[in-house]
């Protein structure tokens, strides 16, 4: 196991040139998520109707895990309904967990399986999906103390 | 007093002479040699200490100041033993020395015995812009029971404590200081004498947070003249649960007992309960004994090495790591007081703290990163967290040079 496990080219691209960075005009949903034990922040910003979102777009000033998988969210996101990113906001908790080896429909979030072996830095990467799920649910807050792991 | 020479002070100081004392040290991480950049957040323990709390296991487990037996006997002796060490380790009497579990059962010991019974609505607590939140926390609690306010005395942009301020927020309406000794993130000492020296002439009681100056400074109580002084045991090279509230005999004989239980009574019926004196008072229930031997044995090895010979060497070491970081293009450090200890507090441009802790340790260096129990301190920089090394007696300069080549190697894969 080494850095560049985790820190993968992947990882690094996504946070040196994050996908979806910025505001949303028009946005129907939004949510700020908030890590206090390290002071990441993620503000989401969603086109959503009908449950499923149709744009993505996040700020903030977070780590290279956390913007990491925001930015591979924010391209994974669009198309996708409640029901779907709920599903996949759990397989992608039990990748990070190390309950699951590799998953096709996580697609980049992929690489984050490494933080099995990183159980401190899993909330990095959970906040981006606690806080898509605040904002779908219609809390304009999220923060990683309410992630059970 | 010993008629022999000290010679140790006439040699230069070595920290290859200690580091065999601590097997850890030795362990490889990810492949590289450990590099401990993090005493400030526990620091490793000699052998003498583990092989105490393994002997009092093994030889002679007893409870103490509860059985005549010859086992409690002993355990009693060595737990007590250990009162006269801490005692003598700040130059106080052994009476005012009570044992906790660490620096934040300290000072919520002043907050809930001390603090709450006095503080009337309107009545203020001053406290610095550099406290940890165990010197925040407690009077937060305290304030919100009783009316009473906090206020806090600004620190500059070098992480200094702005003195002037601390003296003039010393108003009638205060009626307790609390002040950190060494902080932990800006690595600032403090100048407490000066500040007892203003708290006494205007009776206000001031409580100190030695918890980075024991392991890292000399501590004299009397000289500094404050009226509480709290330390932890875990960053003096000793076990986790340990540490103790100095305080004035005045202070702890006025004060009721905070926990209640066991030890500290000295009879009790259902009808009424009388306490023990200070400083079992305030100690209920059966300790961390195997903890506090430990302790003691740490004391004992801190002390053989002599703490002005180690504070001279850190001093040294940290201007030595404190020029190699500036050199680093990008390095922020925070906290750059006149008077500091070896702690180096820093951010490099565009990278997260997090980061950069995580791909150290796959360099073999640990350093802390985070907030470091001190948000509103990170607030104040503007920044969510930095990455912190603190260093001690068995640091060594080659470590430096491996460690900033370390950063280097983190800039290029991150930048």
């Amino acid at each position: 196991m080494t850095a560049a496990d985790l820190y993968t080219q992947a990882v690094l691209d996504h946070y040196r040139s994050p996908r979806n960075f910025g505001e949303l005009p028009g946005y129907t949903h939004a949510a700020e998520g908030h890590n206090p034990l390290c002071g990441d922040r993620l503000n989401i910003q969603l086109r959503a109707s009908g449950g499923q979102v149709s744009a993505m777009r996040f700020r903030g000033e977070a780590c290279a895990i956390a913007t990491a998988t925001a930015s591979m969210l924010s391209e994974l996101a669009v198309g996708r309904d409640l029901h779907a990113l709920a599903d996949l906001a759990e397989r992608f908790g039990q990748l990070v967990a190390g309950d699951l080896e590799q998953d096709p429909s996580l697609m980049e979030l992929n690489a984050m399986r490494e933080l099995a072996y990183h159980p401190v830095r899993r909330k990095c990467a959970l906040l981006a999906f606690a806080t898509l799920s605040a904002a779908l649910g219609g809390a304009s807050a999220a923060s990683t103390e309410g992630i059970v792991e | 007093m010993s008629a022999v020479p000290n010679i140790a002070v006439a040699q230069p100081f070595d920290p290859m002479q200690y580091r065999p004392d601590f097997p850890v040290l030795a362990r490889r991480i990810h492949g590289k040699p450990l590099i401990y950049f993090d005493s400030a957040n526990t620091a490793q323990k000699p052998t003498v200490v583990v092989d105490a709390v393994a002997r009092y296991y093994r030889e002679y487990t007893a409870n103490v100041a509860r059985a005549v037996h010859t086992l409690g006997e002993e355990a009693t002796a060595a737990y007590e033993a250990v009162r006269d060490k801490l005692a003598r380790f700040i130059n106080a009497p052994r009476d005012e020395v009570v044992f906790t579990s660490g620096t934040t059962n300290a000072i919520n010991l002043v907050a809930y015995s001390f603090a709450l019974p006095r503080l009337r609505p309107g009545d203020e607590i001053l406290i610095t812009a550099m406290e940890h939140h165990a010197n925040i926390v407690p009077w937060q609690l305290v304030c919100e029971r009783t009316g009473a306010k906090i206020k806090v005395a600004p620190i500059n942009d070098k992480g200094e404590l702005i003195v002037e301020r601390f003296m003039e927020l010393l108003t009638p309406s205060v009626k307790l200081a609390g002040v950190v000794h060494v902080s932990n993130v800006l690595g600032t000492l403090n100048p407490v004498r000066d500040l007892a020296k203003a708290c006494r002439a205007r009776g206000i009681p001031l409580l100190v947070d030695g918890s980075q100056a024991a392991p890292h400074i000399p501590i004299d109580v009397q000289a500094i003249g404050c009226d509480f002084y709290a330390f932890t045991g875990h960053k003096l090279f000793g076990p986790t649960g340990t540490g103790a509230l100095w305080a004035r005999r005045e202070w702890l004989q006025a004060m009721p007992p905070f926990f209640g239980g066991g030890e500290m009574i000295k009879t009790v019926s259902f009808e009424k309960t009388t306490f023990a004196d200070p400083p079992h008072k305030f100690e209920a229930g059966t300790p961390n004994i195997a903890g506090f031997i430990g302790l003691g044995a740490a004391v004992d090895y801190i002390e053989s090495i002599g703490r002005e010979r180690i504070a001279g060497y850190e001093r040294e070491l940290l201007g030595y790591a404190t020029e190699r970081l500036k050199s680093v293009q990008g390095l922020r450090l925070f906290g750059e007081a006149r008077e500091k200890a070896a702690v180096l507090s820093f951010l490099i441009d565009g990278i997260h703290a997090h980061d950069l802790a995580t791909l150290l340790d796959h360099e073999g260096v640990a350093v802390r990163s985070g907030h470091h129990c001190a948000h509103p301190l990170m607030q104040f920089f503007g920044v969510p967290a930095t990455a912190r090394a603190s260093l001690a007696f068995y640091n060594t300069r080659d470590e430096v040079d491996e460690f900033v080549t370390a950063i280097g190697r983190v800039r290029k894969l991150l930048q």
